[in-house]
């Protein structure tokens, strides 16, 4: 079968989702320095557009654990992540965060290489780590965070950086050595796609944490699957849709599987049509 | 046998998450002073470096604050900027106006955008970033005897010329420190550091101050008006 056509497929609008949130983040420092206009204001820890405010979850949990307090505006702000991320799980991730773009980015310049191309691409991953890491590196920065008694991803979170750097080269002319953060970030993407995202990234682990009943997922139906094991090639996060993997906490519904299936047998599903079984590792013998 | 091998591979990662936390717990705090938990990290904030209007008592700020960097967007003198990591530490990314470069005029843009409640919306009158200082020694105007000068250039820039600076009947300046705003326009403009004898010295410091020390605002007070 072939390949799904152009604007079928979901990750094309992905990408340009990605883009136009990176243009968003990056182009709103200058149009708040060169034009005064404000209707955007901050970057992914808190974003205003005209009168939403938006908090991001972790850092605005950061800020209650360690103040000690409740700020009404802060709280609501969080709504709207928070339903997101229990709605469709961790999309933020997957279809928002800058980092994510960059590393798409990364990607796809690696896939232009001559002859190699393809391999670098979809590079198998050469640092495995258990997939569990990601909730303790979640509980950890918790811990840290209280410990020292100041929040610590509202400064070295990643997606954050990235508006924070390009705001301080547009206003102040300069960037600051917590770029090295992201530098690391991606550098960590050559040997494990996606390292950073799958074993250590706290907000991750927050909004997979929100997204783990999520309504929607990606239904693999083992009737229609051939085995050509194309979609665990593609997965970033390392997850394996072939074995029915594809519903679990750490899937970030990024669609690259759902296109790569030559049968269609991995297709975004809402959960409440009622198709959906508990996601178990001998899925292969459960009928859907 | 499957059993074991997972098993193993559980205790690896045990190890793992036990020595990153523990090795990060360690060298993220200095030990000597564990003592006493408050002066664990100290503030950056110092005698002209200070927060922008309506910021919660310092030692709440930086627990409130999520560096989301609205504040400094939205300010349009650009007064508003950000320490980083290799002068402030965990405060990086925590907003400070450093009078000396640019003052701050008081627009009251930046406490409207802050989604935490670091900095709480309040009126003018209400800002308290500092109080300001006068040097008696460098003050053009206090030493005339010897300069021959009468400037009063803080009392005309003064927001509040006549309630927070006021002027005697020899044009010296002294502050009422109940009304002053710490702003630092007085101290941006102060002309002492042109006169030879100083060497480039501002008569005025704007030297930080809690809220509670001149108006007694505790941070429930604040976060109830």
């Amino acid at each position: 079968m072939a390949r799904k056509s152009f604007w079928k497929r979901i990750t094309i609008w992905r990408y340009l989702f990605l883009l136009a949130c990176f243009i968003v983040i990056v182009g709103n420092p200058f149009t708040n320095y060169y034009w005064n206009i404000n209707f955007i204001q901050g970057w992914f820890q808190s974003l205003g557009v005209g009168n939403l405010w938006v908090v991001s979850p972790l850092e605005g949990l950061e800020s209650i654990l360690t103040a000690k307090a409740f700020y009404m505006p802060s709280l609501i702000g969080m709504v709207v992540p928070v339903t997101l991320a229990f709605l469709m799980g961790r999309v933020f991730c997957s279809w928002m965060c800058p980092i994510e773009f960059l590393s798409f980015l990364t990607d796809k310049i690696l896939g232009l290489i001559p002859k190699w191309g393809t391999k670098l691409k979809y590079r198998p991953d050469l640092i495995r780590l258990p997939k569990k890491l990601l909730w303790f590196a979640l509980v950890t920065e918790l811990m840290l965070t209280m410990i020292i008694g100041y929040p610590l991803f509202v400064w070295w979170s990643p997606p954050g950086l990235v508006g924070r750097e390009t705001m301080f080269y547009v206003f102040y002319k300069h960037i600051t050595v917590e770029i090295a953060v992201v530098v690391v970030v991606l550098l960590l993407n050559l040997p494990t796609r996606r390292f950073f995202c799958r074993y250590l990234c706290p907000l991750g682990a927050t909004l997979a944490l929100i997204g783990k009943w999520r309504q929607l997922v990606i239904r693999y139906d083992a009737s229609k699957c051939v085995g050509c094991k194309v979609c665990d090639t593609r997965c970033p996060m390392g997850i394996k849709p072939s074995v029915g993997e594809s519903q679990s906490v750490y899937c970030w519904n990024c669609a690259e599987c759902v296109d790569a299936c030559p049968t269609n047998a991995l297709q975004f599903t809402w959960r409440d049509k009622g198709v959906i079984k508990v996601p178990s590792a001998s899925m292969k013998e459960v009928k859907l | 046998m499957k059993k074991e091998k997972n098993t193993k591979g559980r205790r690896e990662f045990l190890k793992v998450t036990l020595g990153m936390f523990l090795s990060g717990a360690l060298t993220s705090c200095d030990l000597s002073q564990l003592k006493n938990p408050r002066t664990m990290i100290k503030s950056p904030i110092r005698p002209n470096i200070l927060r922008p209007p309506g910021a919660v008592p310092e030692e709440h700020f930086a627990q409130k604050c999520i560096r989301c960097g609205r504040c400094g967007e939205v300010c349009p003198y650009h007064s508003i900027k950000y320490f980083d990591v290799k002068e402030a530490g965990v405060f990086s990314g925590t907003p400070y106006i450093n009078v000396m470069e640019k003052p701050c005029y008081l627009c009251m843009k930046c406490v409207y955008v802050c989604p935490t409640g670091s900095l709480v919306p309040c009126s003018k009158e209400d800002v308290r970033m500092g109080v300001a200082v006068i040097n008696r020694q460098i003050c053009v105007t206090w030493q005339q005897q010897k300069t021959g000068l009468m400037c009063k250039t803080c009392f005309d820039v003064c927001p509040f010329a006549g309630i927070a600076i006021k002027i005697d009947h020899d044009f010296r300046p002294y502050i009422i420190e109940e009304n002053c705003t710490g702003c630092g326009i007085c101290a941006y403009s102060c002309i002492a550091d042109t006169w030879y004898e100083n060497k480039g010295k501002k008569a005025i410091t704007i030297m930080p101050i809690k809220w509670k020390k001149i108006k007694e605002v505790s941070l429930k007070s604040v976060k109830n008006s």
